[in-house]
C-alpha cells in the first residue's frame, strides 16, 4: 500500500497505532512488525508511541513484537545475522561518518599532492600561480573530498566495486578525468577500510542487500520474522532501501509505504529519490491512498504553503523546475475532527521584504524573540535556518541576549559538552606546564556550578588566579616552603576550592599513564554525575580504545586530538542525544535548528531566516550555487560531473557531455530547496515570519523568487 | 558421603585395562570423583609418574593440581598433568634427532616451538608480500585477525586430522554466498602453505606442526610409543567433550594399552567448538570403555535454578521440571536506559550480597557475552568503591600498555640511537616520570622539552648540568642529579657495545631503576613488568636462528611492539585465583569450571549470547570430521547452531550457579545501540508463562 500524506496529517500517530494493532492481533510469538524510518529521532518517537498504545489499549508488554529501525539499523541487524556470508568477521567495526571522513581526508591529501596536473585542468583561466598554489593547498582538497565522497557513495549504491569501476574505465573509449579521480580514491578508501576490518554506513546497506539476495533461506527466515513492513518517510527511500524492503516483504507480503513527495529534502547529498515512491504509488498492484487533511497549521499558513505549490507548478520562471511538487493541496481538518486547525486570530503571517545585511537580519530576529518569548511562556517557538553555521550564530546571539534556547543542530550540545570537557582535561595532561590549559580544566571541573553569585565570583577569581600562575609546578607539585597556594588569602573560598582542585588534578596526573579507555572512565567519574554523560564517556572510552588499537603508535596527544574532533562537531552518538530520545520542542524556549532537522516537528511560532537567492536559487542566470566553486572553470559542478561520468560508465546514459550534469544539478537543487521552503512553512502552527538577507558574496544576494511571489500573493490577498 | 556412582568410579579396578566412561551434566560431581580416583590410585601404590591426567586446556586441570599440592596427596613421584599440545612438544623435543628428517626439518638444528605470538609474527611476515598483491581485498578484517585465522585453519587441519592442502576445497564446497568467496579461500590456502613452507625451512613448529609431527612422525615410532604408552599406565582424561578428534584417537589407542582409564564427559557442552573441540567424537570413546557410569543429578544448582535452566534451554530438556513459575524465584532482573546505570545496579546488588548476606566475594561471578576492557575497568572501579575486590580473566592491561613497559622501551630506544627509533616527546616525559622517583609530570615535561632532541631521526639527550640555571632551579637539583645519573648509565652502556635486549633491560633495572631515587625502587609491580618484558623478548628471540644479529632482533622487537603485534598478549601465567568477585566473559567462566553462589548476567539484550565467533576465513563446523563432503552450510544450519549454542551456554551457566541469577538489562548497550538480542526474548517468554501460571493458580 502506498500512502501520500500531507504535512501534519498525523501519519506517525496512525502508523504507530497500526503497528500496535498488528502486534496485538496479527503476529505469532516469534514474529515482529518491522517499522523503518529515516532519522534516529523518529525511531524513538515511534517506539514510545507504540509502547504506549500496547500498554494502554492492548494490555501487552511494551518493547516486544516490533522493531523500529533506520535503514542503517536494519542493515546492521541483517548483516549481523550472517556476517561471514558477506565477508565480515563477527567483530567488524562500523566506521561512523566522522571516522570515514577522516580516513578520506588523509587519502585525498596525498592524492591531491600527487595529481596537481589533474586539478589544474579544471582551474579558471585567469588565476595566477600564487593563487593557484594557495588554492591547491587550501581549497582543492575540500573539493576533491566532496567529489570522492559523492562518487564512492553512488558507486556503492550502484553496487560497483573499485575493481568494477576500474574495469569499466579501462573499457571506455572516452577519457573520464573525474571518474578516474573518484575510482582511484575509492580504491584507496576501500582498502583502508578493509585493513581496519571496518565497513561504512553505505557498505552496510549494500552488504545487507547482498546477504538477502544470496541466501534464500536467510531471506525466508526474515520474511517469516517480519510479516508486516511499515515504511515511514518513503519519499526519501533510495533504490537500495526499496530493494531491501521489497525483498523482506516478499511477493505477497504486507508493505505499507507512507511519505510525502512534496517533503523530499534529502536528494542532494544522498541517494534518496522521491520518484521511487511516486512510481510505486502509480503501480497498478499498489493500493494508493492520500491523506490530504491536516490540523497542524492555521488556515492562512496552509493557504501560503498551497500557494507555493500552485505558483511553482504554474509559474516558476524555470519551466524545468515546475515539477518540484506533486500538485496536492493540504486541506484543513473537517469541522468535527478531534484535531481542529488552530485559530489565526491576532496572530502573525509576515514576509519581511527588507534587504537586511546578515547581521541586521539576525539582530532583528533576536530582538523580536527577546520581546515575544517572555510574553508567551506557554508557547513554542523556533528559528529555522538553511545551514548549521547560521544556527550556531543564532544560538550565540541568543546566549548573549539572555534568551533561553535549545539547540538542535548537527552536533548536539550534550555530545559536545561531554566530549569537550574530557578533551580539556586531556589537553592539560598532555601539556601540564600550561597555566591556560590548567585554568580551562578548572572551568570544566566546576561547569555545573550555577545560581549563586558568590560561587560564580569565587570561580572567576580562581580561574583568573590560575591564568596568572607563572610556574604551574609551584601550585600542583610544590617544593617544601614554596607553595603558591600559601600566597592566596587563608581561610577564603578560593583557597579552599583550589586546594580541592589540586587534589583532583594530582589524582588525574597519576592516572595519566593508564590506557586511554581507563583514563577516560576515571576522569568521567570525577566530572559527571548524570547517566547520559557517563554513558557517553563510556562509549567515548571504548571508541578511543579502538582508535588506539587500530594505530598503536598514537599517544595521548594524538588521541586528545581525535577526541577533540568528536567534540567539535561532525559526529553524533546514537542514543545519547536529546534528539534521539525524541525531541519535544520546549515551551518558552527558542528552538534553533535547520529546516532539514525541523521535519516532523511543529512550533506555535516559526521564523524562517535567509530566504534569499543564494540559499533558495531559481535557475536564473544571475543565481550562484554552493556546489559551483568560483575557481573552477565553466562554473562546473565537479561533484555532479563526476557522478555523470560514473553513470556513463555503468551505461545508465549513453554518453557524457561536459556541463550537462551541472545544469541538471542546478534544477534538481532548485527543486529541493523549494520543497525545503515548503517544509519550513508547514512547521508553523500560528505565527510565521520569513526574512532574507543580502549575503556575504561579492554581489549582494536577492530575495528568493518564491519569497517575492508569496509576498506579492499575500499583499494582493489583503 | 559420596554417591554410589562416585564410589564406583573411585574404586574401579586399576589393572587389566579397566576403563570407565563417566558422563553427566555439569555440577554432578564428576571431576570431584575423578580427582578422588587419582587419590585412590596413589594410595593404592600406583607410582605418580605412571599416571597421566589429560585435559583440553590447562585451566581444566586446576582441580587436580589443587589436590596434588594439598596435604592429602601422598608423596612420591610426580603425576603428569598435560594437554595434547604439551605432550606433543615434550615428545618432539625428546625424539627430535630421530624424527626431524622424516618430518621435513633439518635434524642438525634444534626445533623452535612457536607461541601464539611468535607464530603471529611469522605469519605477519608471510602475509606482507601477499597483501601487497592485494590479497584479501574483499574481506573486512584487521591484519592481526587475518593472520590468526590463517593460523587457525592450519590448526583445525591438524587437530581434526586432514591434510592442510584441503583447507580451501573444504571451505569452498560448503560456501553458499558471494561467488567471489572461494577465491578468498584460495588465497588463504596459498598463505597457509607459504607459512608451512617457511616453518619447515626454519625448523619452526607452530601448534599445527607440533600436532602433525607428533601424530605422523612421533606416534608411529617405537620410541614414541614407549614415551607415551609404556610410561603412563593409568590415564584420567577429563572434559573429553572439549578436546579435539586427534586427542580422542590418542585416547582410544591408550585404552587398549593402559592398565586403567577414567574418561569424564560433560553433557550439553562443547564450548571450545571453534577451537576444534568435538563432543561427538568424544562420545564415541564410550564404546571403547568397559563400563559406562552416569551421574545424572546436578548437585550444584538449586531446584529452582534447575527449573530455570530447563525453561531457558527447552531444546536440551532431559527431565520433567517443577511447576511453572518456580524457576522465576531464582531470578532477579532490572532494566535501565543506559549501560552505566545497569553497572551501578550490579555493584549495588553485589555489595548487598556481600555485606548484608555475608556472601564471600569469590562466590559471585559477573559474566557478559563480551567483556570489553572498558566494561571490566568500569565494573571493578564501582566494586572498589564498596571495598570489594574483583578478579578477572586477565590483567587489566596488556604488557605493551603497562607504563613500566613503555618506560623501559623508551629507554631502550634512547640507549640505541643507531636504531633510528625516536620516541615522541610525550613518551620521553612519561618515561622520566616513571624512571625518576618523585619527579612530577610538570617538571618532567619541562626537563624533556629542554634535554630531548631528535637529529636526523636519531634521538639524543643532553645533561642536566648543561641547561640554564633558572630551569635547573625549577626542576630542582635533586631530581636533575638523578636524571644525570640515568643518562650517565645509558652513555656508559653505549660505550660498552651493544648486548642483547633482555640483557640490557635486566641490567638497566638492576643497576639503576630499582635503586633508591629511581621510579622502580618503590614500585613492587615494576619488577614483575621488567621480568615479563624480558620473558616476552626472550620468546621473540627464540623464534629467530641462533646466529641472527642481536641488534636487528632488538630493533625488530621494538617495531613489532609498536605495531601491536607482540607484547599485546596478556601475561600467560595469569591465574584466576584470588578472593574477589570474578569478572569474565561467559565462556571463560564456563571453561574455568567452577560454580558460584550468585551469577550476574550483564547485557542481557546483547546479541552476543546468541552469536558464535564468525571467522570469514575459516569455519568451525565445516572443518570437522562430521561435515559431509559437498554439503553446503546454509542459513538453517547457522540458525540451529546458534540456538543450540545459546541453550548450552545458558544451561552451562545455570548448572554452575547455586543460589540465584541476576539479570542486568540496558536499552542501550555499551556502544549506545539499542539491544534486542534473543536472550531477552527467551526471558520474556519465560516471564510471560510464569505470569500466566500465576494467574492460573490464583483463579484455581
Amino acid at each position: 500500500m502506498g500512502v501520500s500524506a500531507v504535512p501534519g496529517s498525523g501519519k506517525t500517530h496512525i502508523l504507530s497505532y497500526l503497528a500496535s494493532q498488528l502486534v496485538a492481533t496479527s503476529i505469532d510469538e516469534d514474529q515482529e512488525v518491522l517499522i523503518v524510518t529515516m532519522m534516529n529521532s523518529a525511531v524513538d518517537n515511534f517506539s514510545r508511541r507504540i509502547a504506549e498504545f500496547m500498554q494502554r489499549e492492548a494490555g501487552l508488554l511494551p518493547n516486544v513484537g516490533y522493531r523500529v529501525r533506520t535503514l542503517h539499523g536494519l542493515a546492521v541487524d541483517i548483516v549481523r545475522e550472517r556476517p561471514a556470508l558477506v565477508g565480515l568477521s563477527e567483530t567488524f567495526d562500523i566506521v561512523d561518518e566522522r571516522a570515514a571522513t577522516r580516513l578520506l581526508e588523509d587519502i585525498v591529501q596525498s592524492w591531491v599532492s600527487a595529481h596537481t596536473d589533474v586539478l589544474t585542468s579544471f582551474l579558471m583561466g585567469d588565476i595566477d600561480d600564487n593563487k593557484a598554489r594557495w588554492l591547491l593547498r587550501d581549497r582543492w582538497p575540500g573539493v576533491v573530498q566532496d567529489v570522492a565522497l559523492a562518487f564512492i557513495r553512488r558507486a556503492k549504491d550502484q553496487q560497483m566495486t573499485p575493481a568494477g569501476v576500474r574495469e569499466a574505465l579501462s573499457g571506455s573509449e572516452q577519457r573520464f578525468t573525474l571518474a578516474t579521480l573518484g575510482a582511484e580514491i575509492y580504491e584507496l578508501y576501500q582498502r583502508a577500510l578493509m585493513y581496519r576490518g571496518s565497513v561504512d554506513f553505505q557498505d552496510l546497506i549494500v552488504l545487507a542487500l547482498r546477504a538477502l539476495e544470496s541466501d534464500a533461506e536467510l531471506l525466508a527466515r526474515l520474511q517469516r520474522r517480519w510479516p508486516f513492513v511499515l515504511e515511514d518517510e518513503a519519499q526519501d527511500s533510495s533504490r537500495l532501501q526499496q530493494r531491501i524492503l521489497e525483498l523482506l516483504s516478499g511477493p505477497n507480503g504486507n508493505w505499507v509505504r507512507v511519505g510525502d513527495p512534496n517533503q523530499s529534502v534529502h536528494t542532494t547529498f544522498t541517494t534518496a529519490n522521491p520518484q521511487l515512491l511516486l512510481d510505486f504509488m502509480d503501480d497498478p498492484l499498489t493500493k494508493s491512498i492520500t491523506m490530504p487533511n491536516s490540523g497542524r497549521c492555521a488556515r492562512p499558513i496552509l493557504a501560503l504553503a498551497n500557494q507555493l505549490v500552485d505558483w511553482t507548478v504554474a509559474e516558476h520562471p524555470s519551466p524545468a523546475c515546475r515539477d518540484a511538487f506533486r500538485q496536492q493541496h493540504i486541506e484543513p481538518t473537517p469541522p468535527d475532527d478531534p484535531q481542529p486547525n488552530p485559530s489565526h486570530d491576532g496572530r502573525v503571517l509576515y514576509i519581511d521584504g527588507t534587504a537586511y545585511a546578515p547581521e541586521a537580519e539576525l539582530k532583528t530576529i533576536i530582538e523580536s524573540l527577546a520581546r515575544w518569548v517572555p510574553a508567551h511562556p506557554d508557547e513554542t517557538v523556533a528559528v529555522l535556518v538553511p545551514r548549521n553555521e547560521k544556527g550556531f550564530q543564532v544560538s550565540e546571539a541568543l546566549r548573549n541576549k539572555g534568551v533561553p534556547f535549545a539547540e538542535l543542530l548537527q552536533s548536539t550540545i550534550s555530545t559536545r559538552k561531554t566530549a569537550g570537557a574530557l578533551v580539556h582535561v586531556l589537553r592539560h595532561l598532555v601539556d601540564p606546564m600550561s597555566a591556560a590549559k590548567l585554568a580551562r580544566c578548572y572551568e570544566v571541573w566546576r561547569r555545573d556550578d550555577r545560581g549563586e553569585d558568590e560561587v560564580a565570583e569565587r570561580n572567576d577569581e580562581a580561574i583568573a588566579a590560575l591564568r596568572r600562575l607563572r610556574n604551574v609546578e609551584d601550585y600542583l607539585w610544590p617544593r617544601l616552603g614554596n607553595d603558591w597556594l600559601a600566597e592566596i588569602e587563608a581561610g577564603g573560598a578560593v583557597r579552599e576550592v583550589l586546594g580541592t582542585f589540586r587534589e583532583v588534578i594530582q589524582r588525574w596526573h597519576r592516572a595519566a599513564g593508564l590506557p586511554v579507555d581507563q583514563l577516560l572512565i576515571t576522569l568521567g567519574q570525577d566530572l559527571f554525575t548524570d547517566p547520559p554523560s557517563l554513558a557517553l564517556t563510556h562509549k567515548l572510552a571504548a571508541l578511543m580504545r579502538q582508535i588506539g588499537d587500530d594505530d598503536p603508535t598514537l599517544r595521548l596527544p594524538e588521541l586528545a586530538d581525535n577526541l577533540a574532533e568528536v567534540a567539535k562537531n561532525e559526529r553524533r552518538f546514537l542514543g545519547f542525544d536529546q534528539e534521539d530520545n525524541g525531541f519535544e520542542p520546549p515551551k518558552g524556549v527558542v528552538t534553533v535548528t535547520t529546516m532539514h532537522k525541523a521535519k516532523g516537528l511543529e512550533w506555535d511560532r516559526v521564523y524562517l531566516m535567509s530566504v534569499n537567492s543564494y540559499d533558495f536559487p531559481s535557475d536564473l542566470p544571475s543565481d550562484t550555487y554552493v556546489a559551483e566553486k568560483w575557481f573552477v572553470r565553466d562554473s562546473l559542478n565537479l561533484v555532479e560531473e563526476a557522478l555523470a561520468q560514473l553513470a556513463s560508465l555503468s551505461n545508465l546514459y549513453a554518453g557524457y557531455v561536459e556541463g550537462r550534469a551541472t545544469r541538471q544539478a542546478r534544477q534538481d537543487y532548485v527543486k529541493e530547496r523549494l520543497r525545503l521552503l515548503y517544509v519550513g512553512i508547514t512547521r508553523a502552527r500560528r505565527d510565521l515570519i520569513l526574512t532574507w538577507n543580502t549575503g556575504k558574496g561579492r554581489l549582494p544576494a536577492q530575495p528568493a523568487i518564491p519569497l517575492v511571489a508569496l509576498q506579492t500573493w499575500l499583499e494582493e490577498k489583503r | 558421603m559420596e554417591s554410589k556412582e562416585a564410589s564406583q568410579v573411585i574404586t574401579a579396578p586399576h589393572s587389566g585395562g579397566y576403563s570407565v566412561f563417566l558422563e553427566g551434566p555439569a555440577g554432578a560431581g564428576k571431576t570431584t570423583a575423578a580427582v578422588r580416583r587419582l587419590e585412590h590410585l596413589l594410595h593404592e601404590g600406583v607410582p605418580g609418574d605412571a599416571i597421566l591426567v589429560l585435559t583440553p586446556q590447562r585451566t581444566l586441570a586446576e582441580p587436580y593440581q589443587r589436590f596434588l599440592r594439598s596435604q592429602d596427596a601422598p608423596g612420591g613421584s610426580e603425576v603428569t598433568l598435560a594437554t595434547l599440545g604439551g605432550l606433543a612438544r615434550r615428545a618432539i623435543d625428546l625424539l627430535w634427532p630421530l624424527i626431524a628428517e622424516d618430518a621435513g626439518f633439518r635434524a642438525a638444528e634444534r626445533p623452535v616451538f612457536l607461541t601464539l605470538e611468535t607464530a603471529q609474527y611469522h605469519m605477519d611476515q608471510v602475509l606482507a608480500p601477499f597483501l601487497e598483491k592485494r590479497y584479501f581485498d574483499s574481506v573486512a578484517i584487521r591484519r592481526n585477525r587475518l593472520a590468526s585465522q590463517v593460523i587457525d585453519n592450519l590448526n583445525k587441519a591438524a587437530v581434526v586430522g586432514f591434510p592442510h592442502q584441503e583447507i580451501a576445497a573444504r571451505l569452498s564446497q560448503a560456501w553458499t554466498g558471494d561467488p567471489g568467496q572461494p577465491r578468498v579461500y584460495e588465497q588463504v590456502q596459498e598463505c597457509a602453505s607459504a607459512f608451512r613452507a617457511r616453518c619447515l625451512e626454519n625448523n619452526l613448529l607452530d601448534f599445527s606442526l607440533q600436532i602433525e609431527t607428533f601424530v605422523r612422525h612421533v606416534l608411529p615410532t617405537p620410541e614414541g610409543q614407549s614415551f607415551l604408552f609404556q610410561r603412563y599406565h593409568h590415564l584420567i582424561a577429563d572434559n573429553v567433550e572439549e578436546d579435539v578428534p586427534v586427542a580422542h584417537e590418542l585416547v582410544t589407542r591408550w585404552l587398549a594399552l593402559a592398565e586403567s582409564a577414567t574418561l569424564v564427559y560433560d553433557w550439553d557442552a562443547g564450548y571450545r567448538a571453534f577451537l576444534g573441540a568435538d563432543p561427538q567424537s568424544a562420545y564415541e570413546l564410550r564404546k571403547s570403555c568397559r563400563r559406562v557410569i552416569w551421574m545424572e543429578r546436578c548437585l550444584v544448582a538449586s531446584e529452582e535454578l534447575q527449573d530455570l535452566g530447563t525453561r531457558l534451554a527447552p531444546r536440551l530438556r532431559r527431565s520433567a521440571s517443577l511447576p511453572a513459575g518456580r524457576g522465576r524465584q531464582a531470578l532477579v532482573y532490572a532494566s535501565f536506559r543506559f549501560h552505566p546505570q545497569m553497572l551501578d545496579w550490579v555493584a549495588d546488588q553485589v555489595s548487598r550480597l556481600v555485606t548484608e548476606e555475608g556472601t564471600p566475594p569469590r562466590e559471585v561471578a559477573i559474566v557478559a557475552p563480551y567483556l570489553s576492557d572498558a566494561l571490566r575497568f568500569a565494573l571493578a572501579l564501582r566494586l572498589e568503591r564498596y571495598g570489594i575486590s574483583a578478579v578477572s580473566h586477565r590483567p587489566s592491561r596488556s604488557l605493551r600498555e603497562e607504563e613500566g613497559t613503555r618506560c623501559l622501551l623508551t629507554l631502550t630506544a634512547l640507549a640505541h640511537p643507531d636504531w633510528g627509533i625516536a620516541p615522541g616527546p610525550f613518551d620521553v616525559t612519561r618515561m622520566l616520570v616513571q624512571a625518576i622517583d618523585s619527579l612530577d609530570v610538570v617538571r618532567a615535561q619541562q626537563l624533556s622539552r629542554i634535554v630531548y632532541r631528535v637529529r636526523d631521526g636519531r634521538p639524543a639527550l643532553t645533561a642536566f648540568q648543561e641547561i640554564a640555571g633558572e630551569a635547573q632551579e625549577r626542576i630542582t637539583f635533586l631530581l636533575g642529579g638523578r636524571y644525570d645519573e640515568l643518562l650517565g648509565w645509558l652513555e656508559a652502556y653505549r660505550q660498552g657495545g651493544a648486548s642483547s635486549l633482555d640483557h640490557f633491560i635486566s641490567r638497566l633495572f638492576a643497576d639503576v631503576l630499582s635503586q633508591a631515587g629511581f621510579g622502580f625502587h618503590r614500585d613492587l609491580d615494576a619488577a614483575r613488568v621488567a621480568a615479563n618484558l624480558v620473558e616476552s623478548f626472550s620468546k621473540f628471540r627464540r623464534a629467530f636462528p641462533r646466529d641472527a644479529d642481536q641488534a636487528q632482533i632488538g630493533r625488530e622487537y621494538l617495531r613489532m611492539v609498536q605495531q601491536g603485534v607482540v607484547a599485546a598478549q596478556y601475561i600467560e601465567d595469569w591465574q584466576l585465583d584470588g578472593d574477589g568477585v570474578l569478572l569474565a566473559p561467559a565462556y571463560t567462566f564456563l571453561m574455568r569450571n567452577r560454580a558460584a553462589d550468585y551469577q550476574f548476567w550483564l547485557d542481557a539484550g546483547s546479541r552476543g549470547w546468541w552469536e558464535r565467533p564468525y571467522q570469514p576465513l575459516t569455519h568451525p563446523y565445516v572443518l570437522t570430521r562430521h561435515w559431509p563432503e559437498g554439503k553446503q552450510w546454509t542459513d538453517g544450519d547457522e540458525y540451529q547452531v546458534r540456538q543450540l549454542t545459546m541453550d548450552r551456554l545458558l544451561l552451562g551457566l545455570v548448572r554452575r550457579c547455586r543460589k540465584g541469577i541476576y539479570l542486568g538489562i540496558s536499552d542501550l548497550g555499551e556502544q549506545g545501540y539499542e539491544q534486542r538480542g534473543p536472550l531477552l526474548e527467551v526471558f520474556q517468554r519465560m516471564l510471560r508463562h510464569a505470569v500466566q501460571a500465576g494467574r492460573g493458580e490464583r483463579d484455581a
